[in-house]
This record gives structure tokens, C-alpha cells and sequence, in this order.
């Protein structure tokens, strides 16, 4: 028998499936344990090449075994086999291959790999341009891991924050002894671990000196200090000030979640940081190094002692250091034969009783697709064959630096291990166990064709291409990184950036510090994007704003607008009518009879005090303080460079309270604003600004009829244009603003909106009543349009000042008024600025907003549309538009077109105010 | 097991309690009236019926029947009602703090934030105001139009809680 295997012990009771055939595991296996245990040694196919690949390590360094786990929307690509515990149902599958794993078409760009080199495709693909899609298409199918899946996650996933004093990361016995003596100091501690089970390389290599109860003892006093335990929990990335995210699995890759949740993102902020991340082992370099049979030595200890199985009956050992001993005791205890350990070096104390061959490297391995079946070695300069199954390699050990690194931590050189390991550090972080202290291991110069020795495995990174980045002039290492794809696959170079390191060091002749490093970026280990807020993390986006009566519009079944975070009614359509009827028929009921909207999402500021008026007068632009009580004005708030901010209305309520309105979308900036202006600039004020946007819902009643209803309802005259009024509708006291944004007699309504479903009940049979309708935000525009009526965003767009949009006249002419030095600016007044106009189709036909204004085809542009819509009860389009000199050029024509709308209108310029420019509708 | 509760509380009459001028006198007339110091920042008080919150600088969120400081605060500062703006939401249950320490950055369980304490910060993408009401519960003033999607939140993120 060869390959891998593992006696049944009567527990093998899970039931998995990978690429469609059932097998039996047991509680505990990885699946990469478990595709071992039941003789699977070709799991996966190399991204380039399509070469077999194997299991080469046990932990989430693993390059090669990358799976699909789980099915439809639950589906997890690019899985480590060596990262996923086996549960009950588990569906796995291969990658990267067709027709099937075994057979695997793909592998025909392997027989042509001399023509396939490090940056090919730059070399190849240059041109023509057009011809790049076509390239691209095909190269993204012949290379390439798992598929995303295309069904939505149905798990949830989500983010939770903690603090503690001590965070230790890593459960080895350094882990665990730094979490346990942190918490008897009386820490608060977190001690994460990546694995489903504590102790570290205590799993694998236990210790005599600490017990054979050492990690169950350690756990329980850990949990009896409080401390907390968070098992398959990676910490993935290390920010500034000690912050640290934590991506914990709730369900393993593929499993369906008990309680929905799949995984967890955890923010920990800790007074203090101990990293024991522990070692990586590195691969070596030779000929087909990369085939299933070539494992790392650690990993093949951590298979026969952890999960029992045998990856091989009789193994070569190739190594630099001591620690492959213990993999050849470990395979000896379990009845496997150690063919030959070969050590690089030339001498060493190694225990007696192994086949041991000193100046020793492996050069190359030949085998079957599931195991191998010989190494050749060079052996002090001989070329020796062996015939075995499996090959363990130990190249030295990595220092698992990333986090140290991501955190701004130096990186020193050690020389006998040629390995980096934590420097100095200027957060509160230590680094601990192996990873300060790998074990010596020297260099070794490999044998074997460089073409075929593989140093970063995911990417088909060889030996050969890191020369030929270099004989192509690439010095730096970060160039030769990009060049070649070293270390940018999800393994992100764990095994393979030191080998490759060395080998640019090589060919400079400088040592590996002098040659460079890249820079470690988190995630450590990939992360899934529904962790970090894809559509399956629901929660992680931000929430819709409902306005107060949204279940009373909704009732009405409005089609549902987003404006900003809010959702606003956009129409209320009749059946089987269209939106673009339903915003008509609205608009057209407002300006015949009545209409009813919700404003509720209008920006609101109540400001009071003695020095209410002169707050207000500096933000805003124009005159307040010469408003009596029982009065509003239309108003505008300028940037500090004289730019439009918002614009709004400001109401006299009391002597000493105004209530100043703002845009939807200019709520948040309004607040901040007016908070800048009380809490900085005029901090003496006797003054009070309270933010009352949610506190009033607001209604806007527009149209001939509507003062009419405020009369019936109110039991008292309507106040008069800009006027307002307290008063009682419905039995709740209300302010009654007489302001309009359509352009027809007009009121806003404001009231507790916790109290304002009588009120909008009311109104809304009193509309009715009156021949009226509700209407929405489409209406809104048109109405708003006709009446040429600028709205923030559109025709305001940050570049506006009030001499653009015709506002100019209203300022205050006494300044103060924040952007009153900014207006003084001359180039806001200078020829060519885009000003505001209207336009009109010259035949009527529609008019595409955002199209451009130009003289003919072809001719440059001089404005555009802001907003298009039509003439209410007439026909034919209408829009407002930003025009160079726009009011100069009163009766130009234009061409409006769009050519992505396929829309182009010839236009008039004439004023922006369609519809009774003289205003006389306001009036009774 | 780990237990928590999200009550929607019905609205309440609540009010912005700004100072402008003569803090002391105004703290000295509250004193005098209620029995009780104004409460610092991240801290309540309650007296007369009425809840008081450190809120801003120079603002307390008050809950109850504010007609009485009116008088307290004569022309120092005014009274502005803010109760249709927000929804009150109870947290409670001996989950309630580690249910706080989902959709944000916040020390539900620092020593600090003990009960009569009160925090501002942001859960889940909505900026909230916390009271902690006593050991057991905790009150949060939400935006109103936050209100039902936040619920939603916690709702959902409870079923972890308790798991």
C-alpha cells in the first residue's frame, strides 16, 4: 500500500463529499485530515499550470488545497482544506479544472510552461487594445481559483466590539501562559486562536515538562479569571492604538448556522497586545516540488499525531535543522519507514537510529497523481535515487511577523535561522515563543531545475521566474513581486516569499535583509466579504429612514423613493398607471384643485433666545432680524467662500424664536453648520439652536383649494403668504407656514410627529374632498421646475453662488453673514459663469436632463439641463438649465442632447419661471 | 443563559434643557426647586418626576413634565421640545450590555457606564443616546426615524446574545 491511510477506529461517523463521492471522517478531522485519512492526495489544481497539487501543510498556510465548500449562496471558495473542520454533510468540491480533477484539460499549459513565464501576458497581450477584452475573457477562464457564488448568503453575519487589557493571539504554550498570567495580574483578557482546539504545537509535540493535563488546567483557571476564549478566531488585521480585528467563525465553511449567524467580526480595542503567532515552516526547493507527496515535515507530525493518519509508508525526510527528527519519531511510532532523512548540512547532533545523509538536498520527485513514488537527492554531490511515497520537507521556520508588521513593528534578521522576527514596536505589543526564536536553520542553495522548483505554489511562482524578473532588470523587490504575482495570492507568500527572498539575495549578492522585504498588509488570512458588509452582513449597511407617517403613505401603495438614507413616497399610481402619469396626474391635481405631500424630512432648526435673530443673520444670507413675529422668508446659507450651502425658509414664531428650514439632503450639513456658528464662532450668544428635524413632521397642502381646507380645518383664516400661525388641526396644535413650493397658494404644516396621523387623516379627506390627491416627489419636480424653483443638488451644485441662480438681490446688504468676504471674490461675478435660465422645446418634444447646451453638433459646450420636465397643464418640455451668461441670452437656441439618452431637443432659452412669474397665485 | 429584551416604550414628553448664561445661578435655582444637583456630563439625575441627562455642554435631555423649568431657567436659557424627534428603547435583561457591543465601538461594560450613567454614541450606522436605567436595563433615545430599523437590529443580533 502507499499514499496516505488511516485505520479505522469505529469513529469515522461524519459523512462528507468531495467532488461528488462520499466519505467518512472522524470529529475533529480537518478536511484535509480527513481527504488523507481516506487515501485523497490530489486535491486541487495550480492556477497557471493546472499541475496536481496535494496537501502540503495543516494549517491556514496551506497554498495548494483550495476547495469549494457548500452549496448555492452558501458556497465559500477558495477554502483551505486544512481550514475547515469536517461536519456532517459537508459538500466539498475542486477548483480550477475540467472535465474533473483527475483529468484536467487545463493541464495543457503545463507541457507549455517554457512559453508561459513570468509576464507573459504583458509580453504577449499588448495590443491591439480592442483585442485586451477578448484576452482577458480567456485568460480569466484557463486561469483562475473558485467561482463566487451567485445566489445571495442566506447566513447573517455580525460585528461586535470589546475591550480588555491583555489580547494574546496564538493558544501555543506561550499563548496560553502569557493569557494566564495576565489574568491572575487581574486583567481583562481575550485569547483568540485561529484552530478549534487550544494548546498550539502542544497538540502535536506535547511537553513532558508541563503535563499531560497542562492545557485543560490552564483553560479552566483562564475561564475561571473571566477571561474570554475565541476559538476559530483569526485576529486579521492590527490598526493603530492597539485595535485589532477578529474574524470568528460561528459555522464552520458550508455549514448551515444554529442561530443564523455564520461569522463574526469582532473590534477589540486592548490596553496591551502579546502576539505568539507562532512559525511557519518553510518548503524547499526542487524539481516538482509541488506534487501530492510533498509535504511540510511539521504538517506531516501534525497528521499522524493529531488526526492519526499516515500520509506515507515510506518517507524521505529532507531538511536543514533539527526538527525533522521529531517528524521521522513521529512517523516511526506509527509503523511508517524512514527511507533516508536528508540534511543539508554537513554536520549535526541528530539522534542515532535514521537512516541520516549530511550535505543532502533533494533535487526531485516523480510520483503518481495521488502520492509519489521516488525522490532523487544529491547526496554529497551523488545523485541518489529513493523510492518513497512521501516527502517531508523542512526548509527553516518563518516567524509569523504580519501582525507585528501590520502594526508598525521593525523586523530584525536573524541570521542563523534565516528568518525575520519581531523588532521594536511602538504600540503596547510583545511578541512571544517561537516567533522570536525559530529554530537555526541555514541556507541551503537548491537543487534541482529552477523551472519546476516552486516558491510561491498558488501562483506557479518558480525559481526560474524570480531569475528571469531579475535578468529583466527588476532590482526591487516590490517590482519583482508584481511582476512575477509572488506572494499576491490568498496565501499571500506565507510559504514562499523568505524562499524567494533568498534566491533575489542570491542573485545580488547581498544578504536577504539588504534585498528587501514587502509589506505585510492585513487580512492575515482572507477574509470573506460578507464579513466586512457585503449584502449577506444585512446589518453592516446603513438603516432606512422612515419618515413618522410611513405607514399611513404606505397604506396608500406609493411607489418608495431613497433620498439619502430616507424613502420618501415618489408617487402614489393607480392601478395599471405609469409613474410618469401617476407625478403628471398629481401635479395636476395641485395646480387645479389640492394636493397633499410629506416634508417631514426637511431640514428644521428651532433657534431661541435674545440673540436668536443675530445667530441667524450670520447663517444666512439675508435679512432676518426685520421679520415680525407671524412672518417667514425664503433664505439661503452660504459656504464660507460664497458658494450656495442650502437654502431654506426662516419663520418668526415668537419675539425671541425662529424656526429656520433646510433642505432634505442639507439637513445633517445644516446641523453641523449652525453648531460650528453657536459653539465656535459666537460661543457668548444667549442663544439656543435645538435640531427639531424629526421632532416636527411636516406636510406641505398646495393648490387653489388649499387655504380653504386650512380655514375649514383650523377654524380660522388662512395666514397669508409667507405668514404663519399656531393653530389646532385635528386636535393637535400645529404651526401653520404659508410657504409654497409649487408655485400655488401653498402651507406646511408642522406638528409633534408622534401626533400627526389625525392631522395627515384631516388634511388628506379634506384634499380629497376638494377634488385634490396626495403627491409625491415627482410631482414635486415638475411643479417646482414650472415654477422655476432651484433645489439643492441640481441647479445648487457647490459651484453656485446667489449671482448664478438669480438670488443675489436678496442678500443682506448689511454682510456678516458667513460667505459675505467670500462673495466680494470677483470671479463670482465675472462674464461666462453658468447661470441659471430656463428652456423651452422648441417643438415640444421632451428634454433630456443632464444633457448638454450646444449650438449645433460637434460645437463646445456652454451649459446643461439641471432638471427637465413639462409644462403641468400645457404640453411640451420644459427644464431648467446652467447656461454661460444664461440670463444675457434670453431667446438663444440650442441643441440639448444627450448622447446617452439618445435625446437631443432643440431649446429657447428663456426665463426659469414657466409659470406665473408675477406670483399672483400665492395670493387669495 | 444569556437574556435580553427590546421594549419600544411609548413617547414621552421630552425637552432640550439649554443653558446660555449664569450657569451656577440656573444650577442654584434647579437645586432649590428639585433637591438635586444639575447632573454632570455622562451622568442623569432624577427629581420631581423628571429625568434629567447631561447631553451636550450645555444642554440636558430632559423626560417628564418640563413645565416647572421654565422658571428655573428664567432668561439663562431656553426649553425646546425634541419628544417627536426620538423613540425610546428599553434594553434589558442581563444581556443588555453585551447586546450594546454589537454594530459599534462602545464599552458597554466599562466600570463607568454604571447605572444613573449616561453615553452618546453610534450603534449600528445611528448615533443613540444611553441612560443606564439601573443594573438591569438600559434606556436608548434613538432618532425617530432610525427607531424601527434599529429595533430590527437589535432584535436579530438578541438571537446571538442568547445563544
Amino acid at each position: 500500500m502507499s499514499g496516505p491511510s488511516r485505520a479505522p477506529d469505529g469513529r469515522e461517523n461524519i459523512r462528507f463529499t468531495f467532488d461528488g463521492k462520499e466519505y467518512l471522517a472522524r470529529p475533529g478531522d480537518t478536511l484535509a485530515a480527513a481527504l488523507l485519512a481516506n487515501g485523497v492526495g490530489l486535491v486541487a489544481r495550480s492556477f497557471k499550470y493546472h499541475r496536481p497539487r496535494g496537501i502540503m501543510a495543516a494549517g491556514v498556510e496551506e497554498p495548494n488545497a483550495l476547495v469549494t465548500v457548500g452549496l448555492g449562496g452558501r458556497a465559500e471558495p477558495n477554502t483551505r482544506a486544512t481550514d475547515v473542520f469536517v461536519h456532517d454533510g459537508l459538500i466539498a468540491r475542486s477548483q480550477n479544472r475540467w472535465p474533473s480533477l483527475s483529468s484536467d484539460a487545463g493541464a495543457v499549459f503545463g507541457l507549455a510552461a517554457k512559453a508561459l513565464p513570468a509576464g507573459f501576458y504583458y509580453k504577449t497581450f499588448f495590443g491591439p487594445a480592442k483585442l485586451w477584452l477578448k484576452y482577458e475573457a480567456l485568460i480569466r477562464r484557463a486561469a483562475g481559483m473558485g467561482d463566487a457564488p451567485t445566489k445571495a448568503d442566506p447566513d447573517s453575519f455580525a460585528q461586535r466590539s470589546a475591550f480588555c487589557d491583555t489580547l494574546v493571539v496564538g493558544s501555543g504554550p506561550a499563548g496560553l501562559q502569557a493569557a494566564l498570567t495576565a489574568a491572575e495580574a487581574g486583567d481583562s483578557v481575550i485569547l483568540v486562536e485561529q484552530d478549534a482546539a487550544l494548546g498550539g504545537s502542544l497538540l502535536v509535540d506535547p511537553d513532558p515538562a508541563l503535563g499531560a493535563d497542562w492545557i485543560a488546567q490552564t483553560i479552566a483557571r483562564l475561564r475561571e479569571l473571566g477571561a474570554r476564549i475565541l476559538l476559530r478566531t483569526t485576529a486579521a488585521g492590527y490598526w493603530d492604538h492597539n485595535f485589532v480585528t477578529l474574524a470568528e467563525r460561528l459555522a464552520e465553511p458550508g455549514a448551515v448556522p444554529s442561530h443564523g449567524f455564520a461569522q463574526r467580526l469582532w473590534h477589540v480595542r486592548a490596553g496591551r497586545v502579546v502576539l505568539a503567532t507562532g512559525v511557519i515552516e518553510r518548503p524547499v526547493p526542487f524539481t516538482a516540488n509541488d506534487r501530492p507527496g510533498v509535504m511540510l515535515s511539521r504538517a506531516v507530525r501534525a497528521y499522524v499525531r493529531r488526526f492519526g493518519v499516515v500520509p506515507g509508508q515510506r518517507v524521505v525526510i529532507a531538511t536543514n535543522n533539527d526538527d525533522a527528527y521529531l517528524t521521522a519519531q513521529a512517523l516511526r511510532e506509527v509503523g511508517a519507514e524512514v527511507v533516508a532523512i536528508l540534511d543539508a548540512r554537513t554536520q549535526a547532533d541528530v539522534p542515532a537510529g535514521f537512516p541520516v545523509h549530511f550535505d543532502a538536498r533533494p533535487v526531485a520527485a516523480v510520483g503518481t497523481l495521488h502520492h509519489l513514488t521516488g525522490v532523487t537527492a544529491l547526496v554529497g554531490g551523488r545523485t541518489v535515487a529513493f523510492k518513497a511515497d512521501l516527502l517531508a520537507v523542512s526548509g527553516g521556520f518563518t516567524p509569523v511577523v504580519h501582525l507585528h508588521s501590520q502594526a508598525g513593528g521593525k523586523l530584525d534578521w536573524n541570521e542563523a535561522a534565516q528568518a525575520f522576527v519581531p523588532g521594536a514596536i511602538a504600540q503596547v505589543c510583545t511578541s512571544v515563543g517561537e516567533v522570536i526564536a525559530p529554530l537555526p536553520a541555514p541556507a541551503v542553495v537548491p537543487a534541482g531545475s529552477p523551472k519546476k522548483s516552486f516558491v510561491d505554489f498558488q501562483n506557479d511562482v518558480s525559481l526560474a521566474d524570480i531569475d528571469l524578473a531579475w535578468q529583466e532588470g527588476y532590482r526591487s523587490v516590490e517590482h519583482m513581486k508584481r511582476y512575477t504575482t509572488l506572494g499576491m495570492a490568498t496565501d499571500q507568500g506565507k510559504l514562499g516569499n523568505l524562499v524567494a527572498l533568498q534566491r533575489v539575495a542570491q542573485e545580488q549578492g547581498v544578504t536577504v535583509p539588504q534585498a528587501g522585504l514587502t509589506t505585510f498588509r492585513p487580512p492575515y488570512t482572507p477574509v470573506t466579504m460578507g464579513l466586512l458588509g457585503g449584502p449577506g452582513a444585512r446589518n453592516a449597511g446603513a438603516h432606512v429612514r422612515r419618515i413618522a407617517l410611513h405607514d399611513r403613505h404606505d397604506a396608500l401603495g406609493p411607489t418608495w423613493q431613497p433620498a439619502g438614507y430616507w424613502f420618501r413616497p415618489r408617487a402614489y399610481p393607480q392601478p395599471g398607471e405609469t409613474l410618469g402619469a401617476a407625478a403628471l396626474r398629481e401635479a395636476r391635481a395641485v395646480r387645479g384643485a389640492a394636493g397633499l405631500c410629506d416634508v417631514s424630512t426637511l431640514g428644521k432648526f428651532e433657534v431661541s433666545g435674545p440673540d436668536a435673530a443675530a445667530l441667524l443673520e450670520i447663517a444666512c444670507a439675508t435679512r432676518v432680524a426685520n421679520l415680525k413675529p407671524g412672518r417667514g422668508r425664503y433664505t439661503v446659507m452660504l459656504r464660507e467662500d460664497g458658494l450656495l450651502m442650502d437654502d431654506g425658509t426662516v419663520w418668526r414664531l415668537g419675539d425671541n424664536r425662529y424656526l429656520l428650514t433646510s433642505s432634505t439632503g442639507g439637513a445633517d450639513r445644516m446641523a453641523q453648520h449652525l453648531s460650528y456658528i453657536r459653539q465656535v464662532l459666537r460661543p457668548q450668544m444667549r442663544v439656543s439652536v435645538v435640531n427639531v428635524q424629526e421632532h416636527y413632521a411636516g406636510l406641505a397642502l398646495a393648490g387653489p383649494r388649499s387655504s380653504g381646507i386650512i380655514a375649514a380645518l383650523t377654524g380660522a383664516s388662512a395666514p397669508a403668504h409667507m405668514g404663519v400661525v399656531a393653530a389646532v388641526i385635528a386636535g393637535v396644535p400645529v404651526w401653520v407656514l404659508a410657504a409654497s413650493y409649487s408655485g400655488e397658494r401653498a402651507f406646511e404644516i408642522h406638528g409633534e410627529a408622534t401626533a400627526m396621523g389625525p392631522v395627515w387623516d384631516a388634511l388628506l379627506a379634506a384634499v380629497k374632498a376638494a377634488g385634490g390627491s396626495t403627491y409625491g416627489l415627482d410631482a414635486m419636480d415638475l411643479l417646482r421646475i414650472e415654477k422655476g424653483h432651484v433645489v439643492i443638488g441640481a441647479e445648487a451644485d457647490g459651484r453656485r453662488g446667489p449671482y448664478d441662480l438669480g438670488l443675489h438681490k436678496m442678500l443682506n446688504p448689511a454682510g456678516g453673514f458667513v460667505g459675505a468676504a467670500g462673495l466680494t471674490r470677483p470671479a463670482l461675478t465675472a462674464a461666462g459663469r453658468h447661470r441659471l435660465v430656463g428652456v423651452e422645446a422648441i417643438d415640444g418634444a421632451p428634454i433630456a436632463e443632464g444633457a448638454m447646451l450646444v449650438a449645433r453638433e460637434g460645437a463646445k459646450v456652454e451649459g446643461h439641463v439641471t432638471a427637465a420636465g413639462r409644462h403641468v397643464l400645457g404640453e411640451g418640455g420644459i427644464a431648467l438649465a446652467l447656461l454661460a451668461d444664461g440670463p444675457d441670452r434670453l431667446g438663444a437656441e440650442f441643441l440639448a442632447t444627450s448622447p446617452t439618452r439618445g435625446m437631443h431637443t432643440r431649446v429657447r432659452v428663456v426665463s426659469p419661471h414657466f409659470y406665473d412669474p408675477a406670483g399672483e397665485r400665492y395670493r387669495d | 443563559m444569556t437574556d435580553v429584551a427590546i421594549t419600544t416604550l411609548p413617547p414621552a414628553p421630552l425637552h432640550a434643557f439649554e443653558i446660555w448664561s449664569d450657569p451656577h445661578g440656573v444650577a442654584g435655582r434647579f437645586a432649590a426647586a428639585f433637591g438635586a444637583d444639575l447632573p454632570a456630563l455622562g451622568t442623569s439625575v432624577q427629581a420631581g418626576g423628571l429625568t434629567l441627562i447631561r447631553y451636550e455642554p450645555t444642554v440636558w435631555l430632559v423626560e417628564g413634565d418640563a413645565s416647572t423649568l421654565a422658571a428655573v431657567l428664567g432668561d439663562d436659557g431656553a426649553l425646546t421640545a425634541i419628544g417627536g424627534g426620538l423613540v425610546r428603547v428599553r434594553l434589558s435583561g442581563s444581556g443588555w450590555r453585551e447586546l450594546l457591543s454589537y454594530g459599534g465601538q462602545f464599552d458597554a461594560f466599562a466600570p463607568t457606564f454604571a447605572p444613573g450613567s449616561s453615553a452618546a454614541t453610534v450603534i449600528d450606522h445611528v448615533g443613540v443616546r444611553l441612560w443606564v436605567e439601573n443594573a438591569d436595563s438600559c434606556v436608548a433615545y434613538v432618532p425617530a426615524s432610525f427607531g424601527a430599523a434599529l429595533v430590527h437590529f437589535w432584535h436579530e443580533m438578541a438571537a446571538l446574545v442568547r445563544a
